[in-house]
Parts: C-alpha cells; sequence; structure tokens
C-alpha cells in the first residue's frame, strides 16, 4: 500500500470517526434533553430536594412487587410523557425541570397545576383531530387540559376500536386507545387524594343560611359500626334509606373509587396477606366489614388525609410525608419487604448507566485518537487514558448490574432490558481480556464503541419499552439455576459473536483504508483473534442452546420445539460450525473469515432481538420497542461487506497489476 | 497456520468409492450440510409467522419433503432447498465419517473426536424421542386419584362386550394400523374373542359426523344412518393438533360371513357405537389412547400463585401422592420440577377450573412423557461441552505460547 493511499485512508477514517462521535453526541444530547417546547404554567414552583427525597422513598406495591415511589413514577411519567423529564416556567418566568418523582406528587397532590403539565406525548395529531381537540403539530406533549375538552369522544372512539382485532387497527386506532387508557390512569392519579382534599358534605348539617357542614372520610370510617346499624334498621323495617345517608354513603364510594387504583400503598397488617391496599380500599374496610383491621385503615386514612391537606404549607408537609412513609416503611419492614427499597431508590438517583455512558464515550474519543497516533508517547498516553476510561465505564456498569441483582433477588439476566446492559458489559470485559492477551490495541480500541453503542441502545430501548425491568418473572422463567447456566451463558455467546463481528469490521476497515500500511503481522493477529472469537461464541452457544434444550425438556416436556428463540440459537450455532469448518477445509481464509465474521453481527442480531418482533412463540416478548434499529443495523453491516468486497477487489486488481 | 483435523488427502489416485467417501467425510459437505440447516432454519423461522408452525415443521422437516421452496410474507422464494430432513441426514452420515472415522487422531484432536461423539449422542436422542416418545396428559382433583393417561394425539377404536353394565375386556386397534386407511382402503382387524372381526375404512385425521339433512356431502362422502364425516379445515399451530377429533367408517363382520350395515365411528362423537347380537350388547368406540400408568397419583393440593396485585403468574404447585404396591411416597411437581418415575415424566402443564375463587376445588393437569432418550441431551452435553473445552483450551494455549503477544504494540 502506497503512502498516499494509505493517508487518504486515515482521512476517510478520521472523517467516519467524527460522524460517529457526532452521531453520538446528539443522540447524548436528545436523550438528556426535556422533550417538547417549555409551556407557561402559572403558578407552578418547584418541590424542596428535602421534599423529593423523603417521598421517593416511600413504598409502593406495583407490577407484583414492592418497589420505591421513584421507580413508580419514573416509568409512568416515561409511559405517558415518552422522558425523564420535562421543563416547565413557573412562577416569576422561571424554567423549572421537573423529574418523575416531582411530576407524580404534582399529579397526587397538587392536580391544579398537574393537569397543565405537558404530560401527554401524542405521536400522531390524527388522534387529537378525531376527538375534536386542535393539535399543534404532527407530534407533541399536551396537557391534560388540553386534551379533556375531547374527553368524552376519546373513551366513545376508543371503545369503537377495541372491538377491532388487535392486529388490525391500523395505529391512529392503536393509538386512541393508548391514549384512552393513558388519559384513564392519570385520572386515577390525579383523583387519589380527592378524599383528603374534599372529605364528604354533610347535607343538611348546616342550619337556616349556614352552609352544610364537611366531614373527614375518616370521621365517616370511624361511625361505620353504627351507619352499618342504621342502614340495617332501615331494611329491615322495609323503609328507604335516608336521604341525607344515602348522599353521605355516595360520597364515600365515590371517594373510595377515585383512590381505588392509582397507588397501592398500605401495607396490609396480616403478613399472610400479598396485597397492599390503595386508598380506596382502606376507606371500604370498616364499610363492608372485611378480615381486615378497620381501625388499622382509619389510622392510614387520617395520615394521608392530614399530608394532602398539609401542601401548601412546605415544613408541616415534610413533617407528615416523614410520618407517612415512617409509618409505611415501618410495615413493610416488618413483612420484610422494605428491605431492598432504599437501594433501589438510590439506583435510580445515581444514573450509573449515564455515567458509563460518559466515560464510554470519552474512551472512544480517546480510541480514535490512538489509532491514528502511531507508536509514541502520546499513543502510550491515549493508551493507558482509553484503558482508564474503558475500565471506569465497565465499573460503571458492573455496580449496578449487581445492584439490580441485589434489588431483583436472581441472576442478571430475566429480560431483553437486562440483556443489553449485560452484553455491554461482558462484551467490554471480554474486550480488555484479549487486550490482555494480544496486546495489539485492536482490541482496546473496539470495546469502548461496542460499551457506548449499547448503552445507547439500552436507553433507547427503555425509553421506547417504558415497563419496569426489575418487574418479577413469571412462573416458567422463575429458576434462578436456569436463569445463570442457560440465561448468562446465551447471552455471553451474543456477546462474544458481536465482539467478532466487530473487530472483523476493524479488520476490513484496517485493511480496506490501508490504517495497517500492509502489516501482516497485525492483519495475521487479529485475525487469530476474530478465529479465538468465533470458537468461544461457538462454545457459549452450543452450550447455552443445548441447556435452554434440556431447561425446555423440564419446564415443557420437550427438548426443542422449533420457537423462533431456540432457532435463533442454533442459526449462531450452525453459522459459527460453517466458518470454522470452511476455514479447516480452506474454503476461507484471511478475507472470508472476516467477511464471515462480520456477517455473525446480523445472525446474533436476529437470534437476540429479530424473533422478540415475530410475534409468534414461547419467548416472544410483546413489543415494538427497537425494530427501526435492528433494521439500521442489518444496513450498516451490509455497508461494511460491501465495503469489504470493494476493498478486496481494489487490492486483488492492484496485486494484479503490481505481478504484471 | 492452521491445525487440520482432517488427514492431508494421498497424492495417489483415487478410486471412485473413496472419492465419495472423501465427499461424504468432507469439510465441504459439512460446511454445506450446515449451511443449508441454517437457511431451512432460518426461512421456517420466518414462515411459521404466517402458516403455523404444524404446516411449517412438515414442509421443512418431515421425511416425505425432498424439495422447497420457501415463502416469506405469503410470497414464494424462487430458491428451492432439500428437505430438511435429509440434510440432517447427511449431516449425520457426514459427522460419522468425517467426524469419527476420518478425523486425525492425537492427544490434540480427542477434543473434537469427543465434541463430534456428543453431538452425534444428541442427534441420535433426538431421533429416538421423535419415533419412540410418547405423550399424554392426566387431569386430576384435588383428593382425587388416577392412575391413566390419554395421549394427546393418537385415536384408538375400542371394542368390548357390555355385561351387567360393565364393560369388560377392552379390545384396543392402535392408531398406527388405522391412520393409513383413507379414502377406499379398507382394512379387516380379527377380534377372535369377540363374535365378529371390525373392517375400517375412510380414516380421517380431523372429522366430524355431519347430518345430511343439514347439509350435503360435498365430496360424494358415504352417508350411513342419515350422517356421514366431514373433514375439519387443517389447523395451523402445533398445539391445535391436540383438539382434533379422527373419524372413520366401520363395518362388523359376523363369523357365518354376513355383516352389518356400515356405521360413523368419530371422536367428535360423545357415546360409543352400540351393537347387539347373539342377545349380547358390544360397544365400539373412537377415542383417544388411554395409557395405564404402572402407580397411582393422588393430587393432595394444588396451589397457584400470582405476584400480588397483577395476574403474572409466580408459580404453578401440585402436591401429589405416589401409590404402588401399597406404598406411598409425598412428592412435589412444579413448573422447571418434573417428577421423574419408572421411565415417565411427569410436568406441570395446566390447572382449572379458569378463575377459580378461593376455597374452590382445584384440578391440575399433568403432561406426561415416556422418552427413552430423556436424559441424553444432557449427557450429550456435557460431552460435547468437555471436547470443546479440550479443543479450544488447546487452541488457547497455543495462541498464548506462540501468538503474537510476544510483538505486544504496547
Amino acid at each position: 500500500m502506497s503512502n498516499s493511499s494509505s493517508k487518504a485512508g486515515r482521512w476517510i477514517a478520521a472523517v467516519l470517526a467524527l460522524l460517529v462521535l457526532a452521531a453520538i453526541f446528539t443522540n447524548l444530547v436528545i436523550d438528556n434533553m426535556p422533550k417538547g417546547e417549555v409551556r407557561q404554567v402559572e403558578g407552578y414552583t418547584p418541590w424542596s430536594e428535602e421534599t423529593l427525597r423523603i417521598a421517593e422513598m416511600l413504598p409502593v406495591q406495583n407490577g407484583g412487587r414492592i418497589k420505591p415511589l421513584s421507580t413508580f413514577a419514573g416509568f409512568t411519567m416515561l409511559g405517558l410523557h415518552g422522558a425523564r423529564s420535562m421543563e416547565v416556567e413557573g412562577s416569576g418566568g422561571k424554567v423549572v425541570r421537573i423529574k418523575p418523582t416531582a411530576w407524580l406528587m404534582d399529579s397526587l397532590f397538587r392536580p391544579q397545576l398537574a393537569i397543565k403539565l405537558p404530560t401527554f406525548r401524542i405521536d400522531n395529531s390524527a388522534v387529537l383531530e378525531a376527538i375534536g381537540v386542535k393539535p399543534r403539530g404532527k407530534r407533541d406533549r399536551y396537557s391534560y387540559a388540553d386534551i379533556e375538552p375531547g374527553r368524552e369522544k376519546l373513551v366513545e372512539l376508543a371503545k369503537t376500536y377495541e372491538a377491532i382485532e388487535k392486529d388490525k387497527r391500523d395505529p391512529v386506532q392503536a393509538q386512541t386507545i393508548d391514549l384512552a387508557y393513558n388519559l384513564r390512569n392519570y385520572e386515577s392519579l390525579i383523583g387519589y387524594f380527592g378524599f383528603a382534599r374534599f372529605g364528604v358534605t354533610l347535607h343538611g348539617s348546616g342550619k337556616k343560611d349556614v352552609p352544610d357542614q364537611h366531614a373527614d372520610i375518616s370521621a365517616v370510617m370511624a361511625t361505620a359500626p353504627q351507619i352499618r346499624q342504621q342502614i340495617a334498621q332501615t331494611q329491615a323495617q322495609g323503609q328507604p334509606m335516608d336521604s341525607h345517608l344515602q348522599s353521605l354513603m355516595q360520597q364515600v364510594f365515590d371517594a373510595a373509587n377515585f383512590a381505588k387504583y392509582g397507588l397501592f400503598i398500605l401495607p396490609p397488617a396480616d403478613p399472610k396477606d400479598p396485597i397492599w391496599l390503595s386508598a380506596g380500599n382502606a376507606i371500604m374496610v370498616p364499610i363492608t366489614e372485611t378480615k381486615i383491621d378497620p381501625q388499622l385503615a382509619i389510622a392510614d386514612i387520617k395520615v394521608l388525609e392530614s399530608t394532602a391537606r398539609a401542601v401548601s404549607d412546605e415544613g408541616a408537609f415534610n413533617k407528615e410525608l416523614v410520618t407517612l412513609r415512617d409509618r409505611l416503611a415501618k410495615r413493610a419492614e416488618a413483612r420484610g419487604e422494605y428491605r431492598h427499597v432504599p437501594l433501589e431508590a438510590s439506583y435510580y438517583q445515581k444514573n450509573w448507566f449515564l455515567y458509563a455512558l460518559v466515560f464510554f464515550v470519552f474512551g472512544t474519543i480517546t480510541a480514535l485518537a490512538m489509532c491514528t497516533a502511531g507508536q509514541g508517547k502520546a499513543a502510550l498516553i491515549l493508551y493507558w487514558t482509553t484503558l482508564a476510561t474503558t475500565a471506569a465505564g465497565l465499573v460503571y456498569c458492573i455496580i449496578p448490574i449487581v445492584k439490580r441483582c441485589i434489588i431483583m433477588q436472581r441472576p442478571p439476566v430475566g429480560n431483553l432490558y437486562d440483556t443489553i446492559i449485560f452484553i455491554a458489559a461482558t462484551s467490554v470485559l471480554i474486550a480488555l481480556i484479549m487486550e490482555w492477551m494480544t496486546r495489539r490495541r485492536f482490541a482496546l480500541g473496539v470495546a469502548p464503541i461496542l460499551g457506548t453503542l449499547l448503552i445507547i441502545l439500552a436507553r433507547r430501548f427503555e425509553l421506547g419499552d417504558a415497563n419496569d425491568n426489575m418487574d418479577p418473572l413469571v412462573a416458567v422463567l422463575n429458576s434462578n439455576y436456569w436463569l445463570t447456566i442457560h440465561v448468562l451463558t446465551i447471552t455471553l455467546g451474543y456477546s462474544a459473536g458481536l465482539l467478532s463481528a466487530f473487530m472483523s469490521f476493524i479488520y476490513l476497515l484496517m485493511r480496506g483504508l490501508g490504517l495497517d500500511d500492509g502489516d501482516k503481522d497485525i492483519r495475521r493477529s487479529l485475525t487469530r483473534a476474530v478465529y479465538g472469537m468465533i470458537c468461544l461464541t461457538l462454545f457459549l452457544s452450543l452450550i447455552g442452546t443445548v441447556l435452554g434444550g434440556v431447561w425446555a425438556n423440564d419446564s415443557w416436556g420437550r427438548f426443542w420445539g422449533w420457537d423462533p428463540k431456540e432457532n435463533g440459537a442454533l442459526l449462531i450455532v450452525l453459522w459459527t460450525l460453517s466458518i470454522l469448518h470452511a476455514r479447516l477445509g480452506g474454503y476461507i481464509k484471511e478475507w472470508g473469515m472476516h467477511f464471515a465474521a462480520v456477517f455473525t453481527g446480523a445472525v446474533v442480531t436476529f437470534s437476540w432481538w429479530h424473533v422478540n418482533f415475530l410475534g409468534v412463540g414461547l419467548h416472544n416478548y410483546g413489543f415494538t420497542a427497537g425494530k427501526g434499529t435492528i433494521w439500521q443495523f442489518y444496513i450498516v453491516i451490509l455497508a461494511i461487506l460491501v465495503f469489504g468486497v470493494i476493498a478486496r477487489a481494489i487490492e486483488g486488481s492492484g496485486k494484479a497489476r503490481a505481478a504484471a | 497456520m492452521e491445525i487440520s483435523d482432517t488427514p492431508p488427502l494421498s497424492k495417489a489416485p483415487r478410486s471412485i468409492p473413496g472419492k465419495i467417501y472423501d465427499v461424504l467425510s468432507g469439510f465441504g459437505l459439512a460446511t454445506i450440510t450446515m449451511l443449508l440447516l441454517g437457511l431451512l432454519t432460518w426461512f421456517a423461522t420466518l414462515e411459521q409467522i404466517d402458516n403455523g408452525l404444524y404446516p411449517t415443521l412438515t414442509k421443512y422437516f418431515d421425511w416425505k419433503s425432498f424439495f422447497l421452496l420457501p415463502e416469506i410474507n405469503g410470497k414464494m422464494v424462487p430458491l428451492p432447498l432439500p428437505g430438511g430432513y435429509w440434510v440432517c441426514a447427511v449431516l449425520l452420515l457426514n459427522l460419522i465419517l468425517g467426524g469419527i472415522v476420518r478425523i486425525r487422531k492425537g492427544w490434540r484432536h480427542y477434543g473434537n473426536l469427543i465434541a463430534h461423539f456428543g453431538i452425534i449422542l444428541m442427534l441420535a436422542g433426538g431421533g429416538v424421542a421423535h419415533h419412540f416418545s410418547e405423550r399424554g396428559n392426566m387431569a386430576v382433583g384435588e383428593g382425587e386419584s388416577s392412575n391413566a393417561a390419554e395421549d394427546y394425539f393418537e385415536y384408538v377404536v375400542e371394542a368390548t362386550e357390555i355385561k351387567d353394565g360393565k364393560a369388560g375386556k377392552i379390545h384396543v386397534i392402535r392408531g398406527k394400523d388405522i391412520d393409513d386407511l383413507q379414502d377406499a382402503k379398507l382394512r379387516t382387524f380379527r377380534l377372535p374373542e369377540l363374535p365378529f372381526d371390525l373392517q375400517l375404512t375412510g380414516y380421517l385425521k380431523n372429522a366430524v359426523p355431519v347430518s345430511a339433512n343439514e347439509r350435503a356431502p360435498d365430496r360424494q362422502q358415504l352417508i350411513t344412518d342419515g350422517y356421514f364425516l366431514m373433514e375439519k379445515p387443517k389447523l395451523a399451530k402445533a398445539e391445535e393438533a391436540e383438539r382434533f377429533t379422527a373419524g372413520c367408517y366401520a363395518r362388523i363382520l359376523h363369523r357365518d360371513g354376513t355383516k352389518s350395515e356400515p356405521f360413523i365411528l368419530a371422536g367428535a362423537s360423545f357415546r360409543p357405537f352400540s351393537y347387539r347380537y347373539q342377545d349380547r350388547v358390544f360397544t365400539v368406540d373412537m377415542r383417544k389412547r388411554l395409557w395405564v400408568m404402572p402407580f397411582t397419583l393422588k393430587l393432595d393440593k394444588f396451589t397457584a400463585a400470582f405476584h400480588p396485585g397483577t395476574m403474572r403468574p409466580a408459580k404453578f404447585v401440585s402436591e401429589v401422592t405416589r401409590i404402588e404396591n401399597g406404598g406411598e411416597a409425598k412428592v412435589t411437581i412444579q413448573m422447571n420440577e418434573p417428577m421423574r418415575y419408572e421411565g415417565l415424566t411427569f410436568f406441570q402443564a395446566s390447572y382449572g377450573p379458569p378463575g377459580a375463587g378461593p376455597g374452590e376445588r382445584m384440578y391440575s393437569v399433568f403432561e406426561i412423557v415416556r422418552n427413552p432418550a430423556d436424559k441424553w441431551p444432557e449427557y450429550s452435553l456435557w460431552i460435547v461441552a468437555f471436547g470443546m473445552a479440550v479443543t479450544f483450551l488447546i487452541k488457547l494455549g497455543s495462541f498464548l505460547a506462540t501468538g503474537s503477544r510476544k510483538k505486544r504494540h504496547v
């Protein structure tokens, strides 16, 4: 390779690297920026940090487990708003960034402000047009107050569309149904503390020209035995219920209904009862005479009432909030259910993966600089800097993964989100081990890039999926033994496969652009490393696949069921076996080996991601987030292969000319 | 330089059988068959979205399928591919000839030899399971016992004499002996202990008897006693095959050479066909095969637990007592923890009644599998893992010892 072509290659590589960095940087900024325009919300004041710190540790039962309020807030906001923060212009024109716990606190305790927040993400303005609400743009965020005028029409349309089979609904119909559900869920939050704010009106209690009196729901609950007795008496006498009593009961039922679904926050006193109560459930306890202690329910409602009413005075509110938190935490602790709540609250506070991403991005920059720096002192400094930042990124991946294991009480991989962060950590780790074995810098160069891309993927997936990824697993997956030996093995196989694809991409780029100055030693070394990674991919995928079969044999009574996930794993095994046999038979040499290894990336992607979107099989997760990313990845792989083929052809013709 | 696992070919001219052997045991055939199998698996994965698993498996992997044209999104792909069954057969042959017989023998290659042997064991296990395993299910209510499983798929014909309102010895004609009797093909089954024989014909895998008054036969089917057998549409999903109801036409052949009018036997019928002959009463029925277990299973308690506040299942547990020869053993069967005993495996499969309230009596459904190769995949796993570990560790050692690490760039 001539010096001029090598120089041109370096320039092309530098431009490519800059483009990649710009894409990563843009992605980072977009992901972390609040979405939508800054809305003016008159009178909005932010919650104090102290209030938020107290609130986020409140335990809540949701999704089959106990979690901190901050986790519940995070995923609820993500589901409705499509982001974990929003910005509004509050009192005095001050721009306030509202994060999940603050947003939920607004919804629960300051609904008059909350309904003006741009909570709802609408991806298609046709949904709003259909319900008679004037949209602002094709895609925007709207407040409850914006949508409320079209509420009735929305419910009516949603009911009509629900009659259509799920697969046959068009996007507008599907989004109309989603919006109707989102609105209903949101109403269960903003109406939750209605019972505390308004109490009940005792009609006819006021004397002439004096307003009717108000009473607390907890006070009415305390008189439940007398109310029941009176109702029984009137029924026994065959008389209609007293109109005042009827009105009172109606108000109690309404209050209970509004507080029935939003938040399951009250741990039952009976340790054998696994289901926590909402405020609405607690209100009905003394009235319906369940087995639950009515005095406890009355006391709980009293505390909730005092908390909600103190909201206008920050000091008093914090005091009441502490009382509420301590009361609930103590009861949850006695049931052994509070253990991981503080850990989980701190997990989300620390934002580990964002820091990991920052380290990997920094490592990517230094790695790219290292590749162009040659062999001098600067290169050595860049080498160690890349190593240090990549290792720091790895640590910032491992710590939260370990924390998640402690919180979930299971091995690290149980759902698709888990696989992404696990693959990010393990592929970086394997790359660092490979670097330690080869000391050729290419494995180190790949590690932070792979880490960056995978963490971005994890963040994107979490945004699109908007489901709590620490919720418990279904019965058939609920086996720590099999999750450890099968799932981890197969996922490690994905890591190794992706790493081999990336390393071969580096090879094609290096050789195609002449970055290696024709150094056959480096080429051979990279080929041997990729060969080793293919062997590792085969080993892990084959063992993982067969272990999966053995697990399936124990769960479903059959070793192999041609499920798409099983087929995907088999494809990796067959593909890597083909590569190794083709190489042993001499059918592929260096170029062929790397083409095949790059294609391994597509096979792994099909097995890891694509099969989940097929909508069939026992491993079908039933989501759609990230489908576009798969096709982008396939296109990138195709582009790399085309580039490689062209590079090989050019090199071949150059050699032929030289020989002539 | 790469180490080859296959000895180099001799330079001497090879005979034709020698050349065939070289091809059959070569890396080329191994690579091609594995690529073809991969391609078939990929197409089958995509095709099952539109066509369902059951027909897709038949199309891609049945022994009767020699060549096929894949489909994606309902459109045919003009790429003829060989049937998966035959690709597997060639691969197995290649594995035996190349991976066991021809492979280099020596300590550096024993790992590969062991791994190949493990894979052969795995494939053999698959074959044994495919041809010799039996599957059925047993539903038992809490406090109740059962010692019989019902086959998922196999329909049999049962004939018996009824004496004093009780069934006598049941004579069973197995499914494999009748499922080829399609259209006009008929077969006579000798029943020496009964005063007649049975002649069966017109077998349909999935059919229902339909009144000719309600619907006219669409394929000129035989009408008997006002009814004919109508074939039901083919179903796509594998689990739907469990709901097939087979049917056929039958005729009773007396020893004196006379015979009855033809009648319908159908899995979908609620009652067996009843026949009076020489003042004796007999019944002939078509039903799913029952197999008797060597022990009785009593369901003591069934628990279905869900993650609190959700409909997400947390665990399904059946506490049972296994009763055999007067002895009893308490066993727990749950998801991922089947009961294996006397060659049978009991899996927790289902439960009911759906939406049962607290205190309601539950029943549990077990899937029962008799698979002679039940544990073979597990044994082969350890063999393959050991073989591959040996091979790759040798390669890793060689890489670290002689590799480019010595010429490191840092």
